[in-house]
C-alpha cells in the first residue's frame, strides 16, 4: 500500500481544492483573483509559522496578534514622526523582539505555563498599544513603505517571496541546526531533553522571540498593505494561526510539525475561504465551514494515528 | 490507513462544498443562472440589460445594528431589481474588511458600499477597485473623502444635536431648569460633535437651562451610567432633565430615575436602540429615545448606489421611495438621510434593533 506522509496528504488535498474551486467559482482562475489570494495570504502564512514553531515546545503564543499590533504601531508611530523607513522597521522588530523577550523570561526562566503568560502579555499588550494610540488608527506613511506590502515581482507580490524566503528559513532552522533539532526534543519530552543535556531554558526563550520576530514581520507586511495600524490590527488572526498549524499536522501536544504542512494548510485556508466567498456563500457559513472541516480533518488524524498505532502493537509480539 | 482516511478527508471537503454551492444557489434564485457568464463580461456590460451587482460592506455581521440594515439593503435590492451582496467582517478588524472588499473586487461587483473600520486603512484596497472600473460608496461612517464617489450620512450632525435638546425641553415641559449630560466616553468624537451641538442649541435659544456639571463618562457601560446618575440626583436634587449619548448611557440613566421614583420629575432622553430601551420606555422613565432607522439607511444606500451605476448623482431634496426626502450637502457627494428618528412607547416595539 502506497504510504503517504500526512504532509503530502494535504498536499494532495490542496490540489482537489484548488481544481474544485477553478471548476466551480465564478472567477476564481483571474488573474486579479490569483494575485489577490498570494497577497491574502501571507499575513496568516507568516503568523502560522511563528505559532507552529512554539506549538512544537508543546506551547501556544496567545499574544501573537497583539505583539504584532504592538510592532506594527511603534513602526506606524515612528513613520508618522518622521524616521527613515529602515528604523520604523528596525523599531517594530525590536519591540516585537521585546515582547517575545517578556514571554520567554516567564515561560523559559520563571517556568509558568505558556498559555497563562501569553494570554497576560496579550492583554498587557493590548493595555500599552490603547494607551499609545487612544484607540485611533495611526496612518499616513511614505510611498516607499506601501511598497513593500503592494509590490509584485513580475507576476508574483513581494509578500509572498517574503513569506516563502521566511517558510524555507524556518524549515533550515528547524532542521539543520542544532537550536531548532532541540526545539523537537523539548516538545517530545523536557525532562529527558534537560537530563541530555539540553539548555531548554534557551530553547524556550528562542522559541518565543522567533514567533515574536514572525509577528514583527507580518506586522510590517500589515500595515503596508493597509496604509495605517490601530489596536486590534490582525487580531482575527489569533485562532486561526492555531488552527491552520493544527492542520497542517502540528502537534497540539508538542513534538512534531512541519513547515511544509504549516504551508499547505495555510494556503487551503485561503483557497477555501476566497472560493467559498466567490461562490457568494455568507461569511457566517464559510466560518462554520472552516470549523467543521477543521474538526473532520483532526479527527481523522487522531484515528489513524490510533489505528497505526494498535497495528504496530499487533505486529510486535512476533 | 492513511490513503484511507485521506480519501475520507477529500469526499468530506467535496461534500460540504457541493452542499454549500446548492444551498447558495437556492439563496440567488434567478441570478445564479448565470454566474459563469458574469465572470467573463467586463463591469460595462452591466449597464446595458444585465443584473447590477451591489455590494453592502457593514463594519461588522452579526450584530443587531447591522442586521437591520442588511433587511433594508435586501429589500430595496428586491424593489429596485438590483442584486445585493451584504457582506462583512465577523469581527470588527480592519484586515478581514479589507480581504472582504479584495474578495468583492474578484467577483466583479459594479458597487462597493463600505461602512469602514478604519477609514485610513481602506484606502489603498478602495483604490485598487476603483482602478478595476467599480463605483465607490461609504455609508454610515465616512471612508477616505478622497476615493468615495458618494457618502451616504445617517444624520446630520448639527441637526442630531439641536433636536435632542429640543426634545428634552419638550419632555420636560419647561424651558429652564437644570440638566445633566451622561456620555459613552470622553473621547468618542461623533458623540462630542452631538454633545457640542445640543449644548450650542441651550445656549442659543433656552437660556434659562442650566447645565450643572461637565459632561460625565460611563465608559460605554450601563451598568456606570447608572451608578454616575444616581449619584447626580443626589448632588442636585432640583435636576429635570437628563441627556444620554451613547446607546446605553440613556439606558443606566433611566434606570436610575426609575428607582428612585422620580419618572415625573426627571425627563431623561438620548439615543438608544428601540428594542433595549423599550421596557424603560413604557414605564415612564425614559422619556425619548432618538436615533435613526438603519434599515432605511441600508434601503437608502442600496437606493444610491443603484443611481450611481447608471450615471445619476442624488439632487437636494430628491424624494427616494420607502425613505423619504434625502438632503445633500454643498459638496455634492454627501447625502444625509433626514431627520432623526424617535422611539417613543408606541413605536417602540415596530423595530427590530
Amino acid at each position: 500500500m502506497l504510504k503517504l506522509s500526512k504532509e503530502s496528504m494535504l498536499g494532495l488535498i490542496l490540489i482537489a481544492l484548488f481544481l474544485l474551486m477553478a471548476a466551480i467559482a465564478p472567477g476564481f482562475l483571474d488573474s486579479y483573483n490569483l494575485s489577490n489570494m498570494m497577497f491574502q495570504l501571507p499575513e496568516l502564512g507568516i503568523l502560522t509559522l511563528g505559532m507552529m514553531v512554539v506549538i512544537i515546545t508543546a506551547g501556544i503564543d496567545l499574544s501573537i496578534t497583539f505583539t504584532a499590533a504592538f510592532a506594527g504601531v511603534l513602526a506606524a508611530w515612528s513613520m508618522s514622526h518622521h524616521y527613515p523607513v529602515a528604523v520604523a522597521i528596525l523599531i517594530g522588530i525590536g519591540a516585537a523582539l521585546l515582547c517575545g523577550l517578556l514571554n520567554g523570561f516567564f515561560i523559559a526562566i520563571i517556568g509558568v505555563s505558556p498559555i497563562l503568560v501569553t494570554l497576560g502579555s496579550m492583554v498587557l499588550f493590548e493595555g500599552v498599544i490603547l494607551t499609545i494610540t487612544k484607540g485611533n488608527a495611526i496612518s499616513g506613511f511614505p510611498e516607499s513603505f506601501s511598497e513593500i506590502g503592494n509590490m509584485s515581482v513580475g507576476p508574483i507580490p513581494l509578500p509572498i517571496i517574503i513569506f516563502l524566503a521566511l517558510a524555507g528559513l524556518t524549515g533550515l532552522l528547524l532542521n539543520r541546526t542544532i537550536w531548532g533539532r532541540s526545539v523537537y526534543k523539548v516538545g517530545i519530552n523536557p525532562v529527558a531533553a534537560q537530563f541530555s543535556g539540553l539548555s531548554v531554558k534557551k530553547v524556550l526563550l528562542g522559541v518565543y522571540l522567533f514567533s515574536a520576530f514572525m509577528a514583527s514581520i507580518a506586522a510590517i507586511i500589515m500595515i503596508s498593505r493597509y496604509n495605517s495600524a490601530k489596536v486590534d490590527l490582525g487580531s482575527s488572526y489569533l485562532l486561526l494561526t492555531v488552527s491552520a498549524a493544527v492542520l497542517g499536522g502540528t502537534e497540539i501536544s508538542g513534538g512534531y510539525g512541519k513547515v511544509l504542512g504549516t504551508v499547505y494548510a495555510v494556503a487551503i485556508f485561503q483557497v477555501l475561504s476566497n472560493g467559498l466567498n466567490l461562490l457568494g456563500i455568507p461569511r457566517t457559513v464559510v466560518d462554520i465551514l472552516m470549523g467543521v472541516i477543521l474538526i473532520a480533518v483532526l479527527t481523522l488524524n487522531f484515528f489513524s494515528a490510533k489505528m497505526n498505532h494498535n497495528k504496530s502493537l499487533k505486529v510486535s509480539p512476533r | 490507513m492513511k490513503k484511507f482516511s485521506g480519501i475520507l478527508v477529500s469526499v468530506v471537503i467535496v461534500f460540504a462544498l457541493i452542499l454549500s454551492a446548492c444551498g447558495s444557489k437556492k439563496n440567488d434564485g434567478a441570478s445564479s443562472s448565470s454566474p459563469s457568464a458574469s465572470s467573463k463580461a467586463p463591469a460595462s456590460q452591466a449597464a446595458s440589460g444585465k443584473k447590477l451587482k451591489i455590494a453592502i460592506v457593514p463594519k461588522l455581521i452579526g450584530i443587531p445594528y447591522f442586521n437591520a440594515s442588511e433587511t433594508g439593503a435586501k429589500k430595496a435590492g428586491d424593489d429596485l431589481g438590483v442584486e445585493v451582496i451584504y457582506t462583512g467582517p465577523t469581527q470588527a478588524d480592519a484586515a478581514q474588511q479589507v480581504k472582504v472588499i479584495e474578495d468583492l473586487i474578484s467577483q466583479k461587483v459594479d458597487v462597493i458600499a463600505v461602512a469602514p473600520n478604519d477609514p485610513a486603512s481602506l484606502t489603498p484596497v478602495l483604490k485598487r477597485a476603483k482602478e478595476q472600473g467599480i463605483k465607490i460608496m461609504d455609508w454610515d461612517t465616512q471612508a477616505d473623502p478622497s476615493v468615495v464617489e458618494l457618502s451616504v450620512q445617517q444624520i446630520d450632525n448639527e441637526v442630531f444635536g439641536r433636536t435632542i435638546t429640543d426634545k428634552l425641553v419638550e419632555k420636560m415641559g419647561t424651558d429652564s431648569g437644570e440638566y445633566a449630560i451622561v456620555t459613552g466616553g470622553l473621547s468618542a468624537a461623533n458623540l462630542n460633535t452631538w454633545i457640542d451641538w445640543a449644548q450650542k442649541q441651550a445656549k442659543e435659544k433656552y437660556p434659562n437651562l442650566k447645565l450643572v456639571t461637565d459632561k460625565i463618562a460611563s465608559d460605554e457601560k450601563q451598568q456606570v451610567a447608572y451608578q454616575k446618575t444616581l449619584d447626580l440626583l443626589k448632588a442636585y436634587p432640583n435636576l429635570k432633565g437628563i441627556m444620554g449619548f451613547s446607546t446605553v448611557a440613556p439606558l443606566g440613566a433611566a434606570q436610575a430615575v426609575k428607582e428612585k421614583g422620580l419618572q415625573d420629575k426627571v425627563a431623561v432622553v438620548g439615543t438608544a436602540l428601540p428594542t433595549d430601551s423599550k421596557p424603560f420606555l413604557d414605564d415612564g422613565s425614559l422619556d425619548s429615545a432618538l436615533l435613526w432607522d438603519p434599515g432605511a439607511l441600508g434601503y437608502l444606500t442600496v437606493a444610491l448606489a443603484k443611481d450611481l451605476a447608471e450615471g445619476k448623482m442624488p439632487t437636494d431634496g430628491q424624494e427616494v421611495a420607502n425613505v423619504g426626502k434625502i438632503t445633500v450637502k454643498p459638496d455634492n457627494k454627501t447625502v444625509i438621510m433626514g431627520p432623526p428618528t424617535e422611539f417613543t412607547k408606541e413605536n417602540a416595539g415596530n423595530y427590530k434593533f
